[in-house]
Order: structure tokens, then C-alpha cells, then sequence
């Protein structure tokens, strides 16, 4: 009972939103009065839509890029080699959780009013970066945890390995999976990211989100269909870090929670 | 090229086993640098200075931005953000305990995976999408408030409006739902089995197992999960900005305002905001953390 209830109240908001934007009209009646495909056509043929999906694209894709340079790296050398900076690492990672989009972007453009940087996309990622720290730093923190490195490393070393080959033929194979799923839930948090491009950029650099919030305002029908393409997204990766996170667990490691907190 | 970067540093001074560990770890630190100084640089320098500019002004060190809170609309915007925050943690967390409990019972794997990557999708569907979700159903022609009329006939309208309080409040507990659900199932492999067949053969009745076995067991989690709760609503912005913009002040939005320079407020007052909802936001980090080790405690 409790169960269908939940299911109810869940799937409603997700499936009106896909119902609304092929309905033709759908304000006087339970059901749409009509289907159609125009609003989509609609929004493809905004002139920023295209736009905005390439630099919440982009966004997402550099951002990505800034975790794998600096998580993980300081984090695969903190547990193989520097065991004492594991302490400051989970602590700086885990921080993010603890400030509101809204205040990281208010100190951002607080201290950085250099012109160049002041609010531009380069601060954005930075903003970006440091909020999505948590979902890269968990997933590869617990793939590391679960294989005894010390143990690999001195048995490869005995078998003659070289620290390169350790890295790639050893080590690497065990935490891909790892720093997969930490690329997949840093890129779907920061392609549905609002707060920080809006309050960061603003207009000098649209996302799609920001373009749906317009949207909300001026065209419910186009609005739709802006908010089914962001959420179909959004769906994908999120069943590719279930199915990856499920596949981790049947090679009996722990498992990599794909719990994403995203408001 | 880390790798690189090691292969030459052992080689060269790589002569004694002493000297290669110290060699190691500095190249190591190499790797870790470039984290430690970008964290410094747009995450603890930056907090830090909101912090301390929200104890000056144009004339040295004031409490003047503190005082400045206390004027009327401050004071809403505080009182509606930890009384929705509160009330929506509040609702998640009974509601959730219930559908986690109903999922958990039914022992099935696959049932339970269903419903974890179902939470796991729903709860990130939330910020601008979700706001218009609800418009689409609840709004003044909405399908939700059609369905009501015609089916119940009963009139939402004008008693309840998706852009006011009540609204916020419907869709703030529709992200905080699925994620409490996600929380609180692992807590109920801690109630081992064997405890309700020692109460049950003892003659406890399914009542007196909750009140004094099972809640005392579940309650540190509980507490857990409902100061995470607040603290996601209480630093939750696109939902209500999408939904409400300036109709209802809260925090977050009050300051994004200051921000974006939408409406003219004293910077140095939304420095003090952001610095009292560290505050709070701290405490919240702390209880969760007590409450956990706690929860922890119990299972083991």
C-alpha cells in the first residue's frame, strides 16, 4: 500500500512532464486534448537551444576533466603512498555537502573580482568543480578501499612490475570502475546545474537549465520538452551508475553508491 | 605522467631503500598538490573571506551587518527557511521510514534494487524540471487539480496555490522522500530478526516491540537522516526560486538576490546570512555525524 502510494506520487510529476510536452492542449481536461511533436521541433529550432545544450555540455565535460586531474590523482597517491594526507583529502572532499550552492557562489564572486575571471566560465568550472569534488572522491575512495593495495603492489613488485605497470596492469583494472562512475554522476549533476551558472555567469553563459527556467516563465509547451530532454539525460547516466554500480557488486567489491545528492 | 615523473625521481636518488621511501612520498605529495591548492584557493580562502567581510564594513570591524538582520524581512527569510526545511525533513522522514520499512520487508533483492535506483532517479529529479512538474499538475489547471475537481469535487483553488508555502512544501518533500527512503533501508538490516522472535516469544506485542526495541534501535538514525534532510532543503535554491521567485523569502533565494543584483540589498547583510547559515549548516554536519557514529554503535 505504502509502496504504491510512494510509486504514485513519484511517477506523476515525471510522467505529466513527458505528457504535457506532446500534448497539444492540456488546461480544461484530465486528458490532453490532442498529441503532437511541435513543441519539440519548437525548441530545436529555438536559436539558443543549441547553445545552451553545448555549454551545459561543455560545463559538464570540463568539470569532469578537473576531477580526474585533481581528485583522482591526490586521492589513488594518498591511499598508495601518502596515507597521511587521506584525513585532509576526505575532509576538503566531503566539505562541499556542507555549503549551499548559493553561498560558494556568493564567496566566489566575492573574492574573485578580477576582471578575467570575475564571473566568467573559467570561475563557473572552478564553482563547479569544487561542489562535484564528493561525487568523484566517493566513488574512487571506496574502489580503493575495497583492494588491498599494499599487498598488490608488494606482490607485483616481486613479480618484477615496474610502478608503471603496477599502475595500469595492477591497480588501474580495480578502480575504472570506480572513477567511471565518479565521471558519470560529476557530468549528470553539473548537466542539470542551475544555481551556480545563474548566479555565477548569469547571461554571459546560458545552460540549459537556465534556458528552461525562462522557458517556465514564457512557454510552458516549449518548457516541457526542454525539461524532458534535460531529464531523459539525466535518466541515462543515472541507470548507467546503477548498472555499473551493480556490476561492482557482483564481482563481489563493495559497492559504489550511486546516491547522488542534487537539489 | 605522475608515472613518469616517479620512474625518474626513484631512479636518481632511488640508492637506498631510506631514501626511496622518502623520495617517494615527496613525489607523491607532487600529485597531491595541485588538490590542496585548488581547495585552498575556491573553497577555503573564499569561505573564510565571506565570513570575515560579514564582520566589517566601510569602517573597520562592526556587528553592525549582524544587527542589520534583524529587520523584518531577515527575520522571515530564516523563519520560512528553517520552518520549511523542518517541516519537509519532518514529513520525509515518517513518510520515508514507512515505504523504506514496506520495501525492506518484502525480502526481495530484486524488489529492493527496483526501488533503490527508482529513489536514486527520483531524487535527482528535482531543482528547475521539478518545480515545473508541479506546476503542470498542481497549478490553477493543473491535471492533478482537474482530477480533484471532477473526481472529488473538491475546489484546490484558491485555498492552495502551487506558488505559496504549501506548494514549496509538496515539492520539497518530493526530493526529500526518496532520499530518505535510500537512507533509512540499510538501518533496517541492523534489527536483527532474532530480537523480534525473543520479544514475540516473550509476549510482546508488535506495538510494544516498536515502542521499546525498535525505535530505540531505529532513532539514531532517524535523527541522522532528518538533519540531512534539512540541511538539502535549507540549501535548496532552483526549486523555489522556479517556483516562487520573490513571492516568499528564504535565505538562499534572499541571497542569490544580492548576487545576481536583482534587488538592492546591503552585500554585507547577505555575507552575515551566508555566515549563520554555515552555522547552522555545521550543526546539521555535526549532529549527523554524532548520530551516525551512534546508529553505527547499535548495528554492530
Amino acid at each position: 500500500m505504502f509502496l504504491v502510494l510512494f510509486s504514485v506520487y513519484m511517477l506523476i510529476p515525471i510522467l505529466a512532464t513527458y505528457l504535457f510536452s506532446i500534448a497539444v492542449r492540456w488546461d480544461r481536461s484530465i486528458l490532453p486534448e490532442g498529441y503532437t511533436f511541435d513543441w519539440y521541433v519548437q525548441t530545436f529550432n529555438h536559436p539558443y537551444f543549441l547553445i545552451t545544450v553545448k555549454n551545459s555540455f561543455l560545463l559538464a565535460t570540463y568539470t569532469v576533466a578537473a576531477n580526474l586531474v585533481l581528485i583522482v590523482p591526490a586521492t589513488y597517491l594518498a591511499y598508495a603512498r601518502l596515507p597521511a594526507a587521506k584525513i585532509p583529502i576526505d575532509v576538503l572532499t566531503i566539505l562541499p555537502f556542507g555549503i549551499p550552492r548559493v553561498i560558494l557562489a556568493l564567496a566566489l564572486v566575492t573574492v574573485y573580482t578580477v576582471p578575467v575571471i570575475n564571473r566568467s566560465p573559467l570561475l563557473l568550472v572552478c564553482a563547479c568543480t569544487v561542489f562535484s569534488m564528493p561525487y568523484m572522491y566517493r566513488p574512487v575512495a571506496n574502489s580503493l578501499d575495497a583492494i588491498d593495495l599494499g599487498t598488490l603492489n608488494d606482490a607485483a613488485m616481486i613479480q618484477g612490475a615496474n610502478a608503471r605497470q603496477i599502475l595500469f596492469y595492477i591497480v588501474g583494472p580495480n578502480i575504472i570502475n570506480g572513477i567511471v562512475s565518479g565521471c558519470l554522476l560529476v557530468f549528470s549533476a553539473i548537466f542539470a546545474e542551475y544555481t551556480l551558472a545563474r548566479l555565477i555567469t548569469g547571461a554571459r553563459f546560458k545552460t540549459l537549465p537556465m534556458l528552461l527556467v525562462e522557458f517556465t516563465r514564457r512557454d510552458g509547451r516549449v518548457a516541457s520538452s526542454i525539461s524532458v530532454i534535460a531529464f531523459t539525460v539525466a535518466l541515462l547516466l543515472s541507470l548507467a551508475i546503477i548498472a555499473l554500480a551493480q556490476a561492482n557488486q557482483r564481482r563481489g567489491e563493495q559497492a559504489v553508491s550511486g546516491a547522488g545528492k542534487n537539489t | 605522467m605522475l608515472v613518469f615523473r616517479e620512474r625518474t625521481k626513484i631512479g636518481r636518488f632511488g640508492s637506498s631503500r631510506d631514501g626511496r621511501m622518502r623520495s617517494t612520498r615527496f613525489s607523491a605529495l607532487w600529485g597531491i598538490l595541485p588538490f590542496f591548492i585548488f581547495c585552498l584557493a575556491f573553497e577555503i580562502v573564499p569561505v573564510l573571506v565571506l565570513v570575515k567581510e560579514s564582520f566589517f564594513n566601510a569602517g573597520g570591524f562592526t556587528l553592525a551587518n549582524y544587527a542589520g538582520l534583524g529587520e523584518k524581512v531577515y527575520l522571515a527569510a530564516f523563519w520560512n527557511s528553517i520552518r520549511l526545511s523542518g517541516i519537509t525533513a519532518l514529513i520525509a522522514t515518517v513518510l520515508g521510514t514507512f515505504v523504506g520499512y514496506s520495501i525492506f520487508k518484502t525480502k526481495s533483492r530484486r524488489i529492493r534494487g527496483v526501488f533503490e535506483a527508482f529513489s536514486n532517479v527520483t531524487t535527482n529529479f528535482a531543482g528547475a524540471p521539478l518545480a515545473f512538474a508541479f506546476i503542470i499538475i498542481l497549478g490553477a489547471n493543473g491535471v492533478v487539480t482537474i482530477l480533484f475537481m471532477q473526481l472529488f469535487g473538491l475546489q484546490l483553488y484558491p485555498q492552495f496555490q502551487i506558488y505559496s508555502y504549501a506548494g514549496l512544501v509538496v515539492a520539497y518533500v518530493y526530493f526529500q522522500l526518496p532520499l530518505m527512503v535510500l537512507l533509512i533501508i540499510p538501518s533496517f538490516s541492523g534489527l536483527s530478526p532474532e530480537w523480534r522472535e525473543a520479544a514475540d516469544s516473550m509476549g510482546a506485542t508488535t506495538w510494544q516491540y516498536w515502542r521499546y526495541i525498535g525505535m530505540p534501535l531505529l532513532a539514531p538514525s532517524l535523527v541522522a537522516g532528518m538533519v540531512l534532510l534539512f540541511a538539502n532543503a535549507y540549501g535548496a535554491y532552483a526549486t523555489a526560486y522556479t517556483l516562487i521567485g520573490s513571492r516568499l523569502v528564504l535565505v538562499t533565494t534572499q541571497i542569490a538576490f544580492v548576487v545576481t543584483g536583482e534587488v538592492l540589498h546591503d552585500p554585507a547583510l547577505a555575507k552575515a546570512m551566508a555566515t549563520i547559515s554555515l552555522i547552522i549548516m555545521a550543526v546539521c554536519i555535526g549532529v549527523y555525524r554524532l548520530t551516525l557514529s551512534k546508529a553505527r554503535g547499535w548495528s554492530t
